[in-house]
């Protein structure tokens, strides 16, 4: 067993930044400050953009192509038969469902508006206010799913805890205990990961103007 | 080293990321306005007659009647929202027609001079469901001044609009969102 790397700063910094502003979201739209709740949405939209390129482009246990595996890896991971960094084949479902279901809270938040007409999203120009109220409601409501996969994440940390396996300083840290023989991570470029944050933010821009050419 | 490096890099992109998300919208600092637009008060955009105190502070109706004014309440809100989205929707386009803004503002000044009789007491949330909070009449001077608020700000941009002058028009409507939300803010339960 050897202290080791298994999570990259990109990673790490992009877990709480987004925890992080999930709880800010909720905290501010329950607290009169839409604004700031819109402002954090495209926050969000711009992580979840970097992720989706750091998955391609990122170090080795961020690459979507080193965690989403099949059934039979994921039958094998319950038979104990997995031996590896990063997410499990299990835990990787979880990453895709949370990954997904964020995205699709984003996409609809983007054309809401809200019930007083004060706010609105900065796609919500694009579509009716019927529409717009309809998206608002199914924001609202999806936000459970969120609450959910966020219940099911935080109850499979506490049961790795319960049989000795701390998952959550390693997300801090960027290192774990990894048993002798095991493929280390490969770290990706800091560059990269500039050139996929600038692109997320550029994309969030975009998107803020009112997107097609800047408007309906 | 190269941590420091990069969490500087990508902090100032972060701040390049950060900007007005949308001129226009309701958060545009606009202090000003307030006080040049207010339209100068006249006996009749007063909100506060006498008849309209006297409904806030009369002995509850029966429940029948009270549901039914609750009721009432609920459409009238659901409408002056409408009328309030709509309006944000086409000021924002690009080409605002002032007759759907005219149609909208005339909405709301209207149903603003209901709001003190859509209150009376009674008609809380311990008589049937309603997001109207008690405190709308523990503190009725603050809910009565607030609704007032409304009325001067929604005449003003109506006047605005009769007169076709979009430009006005626009400088008001932050002080109408503002108005808006000065009294939901203490006086509206949340949803659910």
């Amino acid at each position: 067993m050897a202290r080791q790397p298994v999570w990259d700063l990109p990673v790490r910094l992009f877990h709480w930044t987004l925890a992080g502003l999930i709880l800010f979201s909720w905290w501010s739209v329950h607290n009169d400050h839409t604004d700031w709740h819109i402002w954090s949405g495209c926050a969000i939209l711009t992580l979840l953009i970097f992720r989706l390129l750091w998955g391609f482009v990122g170090s080795s246990t961020a690459r979507f192509s080193s965690f989403v595996r099949g059934p039979r890896a994921i039958a094998g991971y319950w038979r104990g038969k997995w031996r590896g960094i990063g997410h499990n084949p299990v835990g990787a479902l979880s990453v895709l469902a949370l990954l997904a279901a964020v995205a699709v809270q984003v996409g609809l938040g983007l054309f809401s508006e809200d019930e007083d007409g004060l706010y609105m999203g900065p796609l919500a120009q694009l579509v009716s206010v019927d529409a717009s109220d309809k998206a608002r409601g199914l924001h609202e409501t999806w936000f459970n799913v969120i609450l959910a996969l966020i219940a099911l994440h935080l109850v499979a940390i506490l049961y790795y805890r319960a049989r000795g396996r701390k998952l959550t300083l390693p997300m801090i840290t960027g290192r774990a205990d990894v048993s002798s023989g095991t493929e280390p991570m490969r770290p990706g470029k800091w560059w990269v990961a500039l050139i996929c944050l600038a692109i997320g933010i550029g994309v969030t821009r975009w998107i803020i103007a009112g997107a097609p050419p800047f408007g309906p | 080293m190269r941590f420091v490096g990069f969490a500087a890099a990508g902090a100032a992109l972060l701040v390049a990321g950060c900007g007005d998300w949308k001129s226009g919208q309701a958060n545009s600092g606009q202090g000003n306005i307030s006080n040049e637009s207010r339209v100068p008060e006249t006996a009749n955009s007063s909100a506060l007659t006498p008849a309209n105190n006297m409904m806030l502070l009369a002995a509850a109706p029966p429940k029948d009647q009270a549901l039914r004014i609750m009721h009432e309440r609920h459409e009238a809100m659901e409408g002056l929202g409408k009328a309030m989205k709509t309006l944000h929707r086409e000021l924002d386009s690009a080409k605002p027609d002032i007759k759907v803004v005219r149609a909208q503002t005339s909405t709301m000044a209207a149903t603003a001079a209901k709001i003190p009789s859509l209150f009376p007491a009674g008609t809380g949330p311990d008589v049937g469901k309603t997001r109207a909070k008690p405190e709308i009449w523990k503190q009725k001077d603050l809910f009565l001044r607030r609704s007032k608020e409304y009325l001067t700000a929604a005449r003003a941009i109506d006047a605005a609009a009769k007169a076709g002058d979009l430009k006005k028009v626009m400088a008001l409507h932050e002080n109408v969102d503002k108005a808006c939300k000065a009294c939901h803010d203490p006086f509206r339960a949340p949803e659910h």
